[in-house]
């Protein structure tokens, strides 16, 4: 290979001297004809004034100079492109040689931008706050705690019994807060006589429990309850209860804030 | 002169240009990213379901909890709409009679779900659980006083072509397990 090689490139590298040499010539020769020529072909509109002082400077010969060397041995057609590779008044043949390559530029970022813009929003599409935020079902521990939580704390403050009601006053406290709070403590006050006068008993089941939405502090459930009542000595009498209950979450456990009964 | 411009304005174009192509990299390989991580993300799709089943569930057992003697063809109707599996299977079988005892009672009855919540939901299975209080006003045909009945309901849903339906719908008793 190298070998091979070796020859071949010298053979390549003695060539461009030569047809350097040529060309240097054939530009000394036809610079004041040829230059002109181009420019005009090569520029259109602004540029004419670049174009014009090419002609008529006196630097324009000048600054033909430099590129001589490096434009080596391309054909005519490939001037432009050469004009580009060398410095300054070849700026605009830059320009020009360069424009594709400007409108694919300009092309990849127009597509990167719809692109971009078309995906973000299909993802806003695709996203759902309400869903998101509501964690019912979707953290299921969260879910077992606040539906287990809350169907102690019914069980707790809807049963009774003539000889104890202190219990359920001090789980009323526990487990209640604001409204339903307030609202439990009239109602229990009523009754409380009543249920050592008429020893009477209640017991309540939780059959269903659902959470409705559930966030890090609140909570909202459906809950079906069978409740039992009995005066002492009387027969049992099961009565079915639903309520909705709002729960709120503090210092690890959570309270009932509101009963509304359905 | 003009070249001098141009050097140095190149000099600053580049760069520029250079950092505007990453940013616009960027951007696009940041889109592409949160697209596919939020069409991935399992927890949006759960919930997105538990809110259709939710949805569905409110209208369907709403929907089943009236009738009106005037129009118990679109009603009946409406019943097999919202329902698949055994429960379309039943009220299928039963429609004829159904609708001569309806229309022989010549109650109007309108249902209102005053709350609900999914208590299960098995997304892959495309099964799930949703309980219900229901309030129903009923106006006899005699044009005596309507009334009001409450009433608790479980239902089964499925997944269908046509989005989540009742496959099963049950009162839940006093006493009931």
């Amino acid at each position: 290979m190298t070998t091979t090689e070796n020859p071949s490139s010298a053979t390549r590298a003695d060539a461009p001297q030569r047809g350097a040499g040529n060309c240097a010539s054939d530009h000394d020769e036809a610079a004041g004809r040829h230059r002109p020529e181009g420019a005009d072909e090569a520029v259109s509109g602004p540029p004419a004034g670049g174009g014009l002082s090419a002609q008529f400077l006196p630097q324009s010969s000048a600054w033909e100079v430099p590129p001589v060397p490096s434009s080596a041995d391309p054909g005519p057609q490939e001037d432009p492109a050469d004009r580009g590779s060398g410095r300054a008044r070849t700026w605009w043949g830059a320009v020009r040689g360069a424009s594709w390559r400007r409108y694919a530029a300009a092309a990849a970022i127009a597509a990167l931008l719809l692109c971009s813009g078309g995906l973000l929003y299909a993802t806003q599409q695709l996203k759902d706050p309400a869903a998101t935020d509501n964690r019912a079902l979707t953290d299921t521990a969260a879910t077992d705690q606040v539906t287990g939580e809350v169907s102690s704390a019914l069980t707790r403050i809807f049963a009774y019994t003539p000889t104890d009601t202190q219990s359920t006053a001090q789980a009323a406290r526990d487990v209640l807060a604001g409204s339903a709070a307030s609202q439990y403590q009239k109602l229990f006050g009523q009754i409380r006589q009543q249920v050592t006068t008429q020893q009477l008993t209640l017991t309540t089941r939780v059959v269903r429990a659902g959470v409705v939405t559930l966030t890090a502090h609140r909570a909202r459930l459906l809950v079906f309850l069978d409740q039992t009542a009995q005066r002492a000595g009387g027969t049992a009498t099961s009565a079915a209860a639903q309520l909705s209950v709002t729960a709120e979450y503090r210092a690890g456990h959570w309270r009932i804030t509101e009963l509304k009964a359905r | 002169m003009s070249r001098f411009r141009t050097v140095r304005g190149a000099r600053i174009a580049w760069p520029a240009g250079v950092a505007a192509a990453a940013l616009l990299c960027g951007l696009t390989v940041w889109s592409v990213w949160s697209y596919v991580h939020t069409r991935g993300d399992d927890a949006l799709r759960y919930g997105k379901a538990r809110d259709s089943v939710l949805a569905a569930g409110q209208r369907d057992i709403a929907r089943l909890n009236t009738v009106d003697p005037a129009h118990l063809d679109r009603d009946l109707d409406g019943w097999l709409a919202t329902t698949t599996g055994p429960l379309h299977d039943q009220l299928r079988r039963t429609q004829s009679q159904d609708a001569a005892t309806l229309k022989a009672s010549g109650t109007a009855t309108r249902g209102t779900v005053t709350d609900a919540a999914v208590t299960e939901l098995d997304d892959r299975a495309g099964t799930a659980k949703v309980i219900a209080t229901v309030q129903v006003r009923l106006t006899p045909n005699s044009g005596a006083a309507a009334t009001t009945d409450r009433k608790r309901f479980e239902a089964d849903l499925a997944r269908t072509q046509g989005g989540w339906k009742l496959a099963a719908l049950t009162a839940v008793p006093v006493g009931a397990s």
